[in-house]
């Protein structure tokens, strides 16, 4: 049975598996401007189970962020998604968000209230000119009938949940009010008001200081368990994701290179990038500090390496064979994927 | 915000005396007085002054006097409600101002209220509609706006409103008969009809001016991530607009209106002399070319009084609508 809304998509949106969430087929979002294309996301693909954790790791720029804003359709005006599907299941449906019209009514609806979004900095995120309770009772009140006191008791349970230490006075408060901590854990709280489905953390953690960084895992994981939420946790650092999701994503330059179980990608892991990205932590041995970095840098979004895009700095690089065509995604093992010639996928190429 | 506001008006009283001083220095530095350009003007026509006549004018009206016996004179008469007599005018300063001041008032709110009204909604659309044919025609009409003298526009108005009615555009009524009648709908409505005029050409350049700062301060909020976050609740586009960026962006636009006044004032003496209205400003000219002291310093009193309230009431509105600085004071 197709259950295709009314979203303008002419083809039938697939049907996803009662038990995924969220799935991301081949995306490409390019921004476009006088200076050229950026090719932020380039056919990036994955799948989001109800309930799990996933995370997204990757430098900066290598399309995390635009990753999440293409879900929620709020990519800026000179960003625009060129093909792939985001298919979403919902009200038991599937919906292929990437067909939508991004003002809709569907998709507005779904912003918020199915997939809600964390962001990096809670200190621009929120209004300085309106009380973080005034946003969070939006929020409510967009998406459920309730009236304004009933959205701010909820916005009070909210408040309290995320840990907030006395949530019947702060949400009368301006952000400029707040502690770094407290802006972070009333962001949380803004994210969860309407007990999405689907939250999409984008470098949470990023903004804080340490402590505060281990409290907002401890938060973000409890509050999973009692919600049974999924969460997308797009980070930089590879500290947070061990420490906090199930299943891992390694992005580079718009596209996954490798994926599976934590286990599976540190300690196993198979692609030179992710490697090199482990490599690039500092390790502390007695007496030093050991950083093994990646050579070069990250190319110029203008001047795209042909093939693999990660060629140039691959100390495993193949002449006449990285620089011809981008590898494909090789299965290695039972959910554990790799994109690069070394494991096969040559035979393409003769 | 009680002690703020008190604390605000007992400042006007240091401030304003300073404003008087430097007024009455000001009007005093030419060499001569009012009596020297009076004497001036009568041989010019032909007339033969003699010195006992200029001695008996200068008595009477203290000129002889030093410069702080002089200021001390009228500022004690001014708190007292007393300005004084115009010795240009042969009228006292009072009754020159009580005629006056409502017509420059008129012009002054008018011509505030349709700067705003046109500048704010202008603003807002150039900026939503960024680098549209839109923007870029309100962006050539500015500078225009911001080019084109007042005095010149004022001729423009005149002649195209002659044109296209066939009545000159002059003067506050219609008709000697419409000016003494008592204040009817009829008479308000034809000082309305007289008013728009000198109101939108004063506010020209204020209002090209404000288009920009509008745009620019909405330019510079659209992009913030209060507003991606907006948005990534669910908050509809029209909400998402008005309720986030555009209650920041105009606050600038506010603190704007402390200085709109004066330089409306000001612009106000080229249009009014051209469109022949009985404003303050073409009286308060004359009596700084012709050293008339005490109108001119009174008139320079009652003007800086209002830009102080308009500065005042900016304020009071930014604290109103801007929690950070309803803080800090």
């Amino acid at each position: 049975m197709s259950s295709t809304r009314d979203t303008g998509a002419t083809a039938p949106t697939p049907e996803l598996a009662a038990d995924t969430l969220l799935s991301v087929r081949n995306l490409k979002t390019y921004f476009f401007s006088r200076e050229g294309t950026t090719k932020a996301v380039d056919g990036v693909s994955f799948d989001v189970k109800q309930g799990e954790i996933l995370g997204i790791a990757g430098e900066s720029g290598c399309g995390k962020t635009v990753t999440s804003l293409s879900i929620m359709r709020i990519l800026p005006k000179s960003g625009k998604i060129v093909s792939g599907k985001i298919l979403f299941n919902y009200d038991n449906q599937t919906t292929d968000l990437a067909a939508a019209d991004p003002e809709s009514r569907e998709m507005r609806s779904i912003r918020g209230k199915e997939i809600s979004m964390i962001f990096q900095e809670p200190m621009t995120a929120f209004s300085p000119v309106h009380t973080i309770g005034n946003q969070i009772i939006e929020t409510i009140r967009i998406h459920q009938p309730v009236s304004k006191e009933e959205a701010r008791e909820q916005a009070i349970e909210m408040l309290r949940r995320a840990g907030m230490p006395s949530p019947t006075r702060n949400i009368d408060q301006y952000t400029f009010n707040l502690s770094g901590g407290m802006r972070q854990r009333a962001m949380v709280a803004l994210a969860l008001s309407c007990q999405p489905k689907l939250l999409l953390a984008d470098e949470p953690t990023t903004a804080v200081d340490v402590t505060i960084q281990a409290q907002m895992l401890n938060l973000l994981r409890d509050i999973q368990a009692e919600l049974g939420m999924a969460i997308v946790m797009i980070t930089h650092d590879l500290a947070v994701i061990a420490e906090l999701t199930d299943r891992v994503m390694i992005m580079y330059l718009g596209k996954e290179v490798e994926y599976g179980t934590v286990e599976d990608v540190f300690y196993r892991s198979q692609h030179p990038y992710t490697r090199g990205l482990l490599g690039s932590i500092p390790k502390l041995a007695p007496g030093r500090v050991e950083i093994d970095p990646i050579e070069g840098s990250v190319p110029s979004v203008y001047e795209m390496p042909t093939g693999c895009k990660f060629h140039p700095r691959c100390p495993h690089y193949m002449p006449g064979v990285c620089e011809k065509r981008d590898p494909p995604l090789i299965e290695i093992a039972p959910g554990h994927a790799v994109r690069c010639y070394l494991y096969g996928g040559k035979e393409a190429l003769e | 915000m009680l002690r703020f506001i008190s604390r605000r008006l007992l400042l006007m009283v240091p401030t304003l005396i300073i404003v008087s001083l430097i007024g009455f220095i000001l009007i005093q530095a030419p060499p001569g007085d009012f009596v020297t350009s009076y004497v001036a003007a009568l041989e010019a026509q032909g007339d033969i002054i003699d010195q006992d006549l200029i001695d008996g004018l200068r008595a009477r009206f203290g000129l002889g006097q030093p410069l702080y016996i002089q200021y001390w004179r009228w500022a004690s008469n001014f708190v007292q409600g007393n300005f004084g007599y115009s010795m240009g005018l042969r009228q006292p300063v009072a009754d020159i101002i009580k005629a006056r001041l409502p017509a420059s008032f008129a012009i002054t709110l008018l011509s505030m209220i349709l700067v705003y009204a046109i500048a704010i909604p202008i603003g807002v659309l150039s900026a939503t509609k960024q680098y549209s044919i839109v923007d870029y025609t309100f962006t050539v009409i500015g500078f225009l706006g911001v080019a084109t003298p007042n005095f010149l526009l004022a001729l423009v108005g005149l002649w195209v409103i002659y044109l296209s009615t066939g009545k000159a555009a002059m003067g506050l009524y219609s008709s000697p008969q419409m000016q003494n009648a008592p204040f009817t709908l009829a008479k308000v409505l034809d000082l309305l009809n007289h008013l728009w005029l000198p109101a939108l050409i004063t506010g020209m350049a204020g209002t090209a001016g404000l288009i920009r700062t509008m745009r620019a301060n909405l330019l510079d909020e659209l992009p913030k991530p209060y507003v991606t976050v907006a948005r990534a609740r669910g908050v509809g586009r029209v909400k998402l607009l008005y309720k986030y960026p555009l209650r920041i962006a105009i606050n600038p636009v506010i603190s704007t209106i402390g200085y709109t006044l004066p330089a409306l004032l000001e612009g106000e003496v080229l249009v009014s002399i051209v469109l022949g209205l009985p404003t303050l400003a073409p009286v308060l000219l004359n009596a700084l070319l012709q050293q008339d002291m005490l109108l001119a310093s009174s008139v320079i009193m009652i003007e800086a009084v209002l830009v102080l309230v308009g500065t005042l009431i900016s304020d009071i509105l930014l604290a109103i609508v801007d929690p950070r600085i309803r803080g800090s004071i």
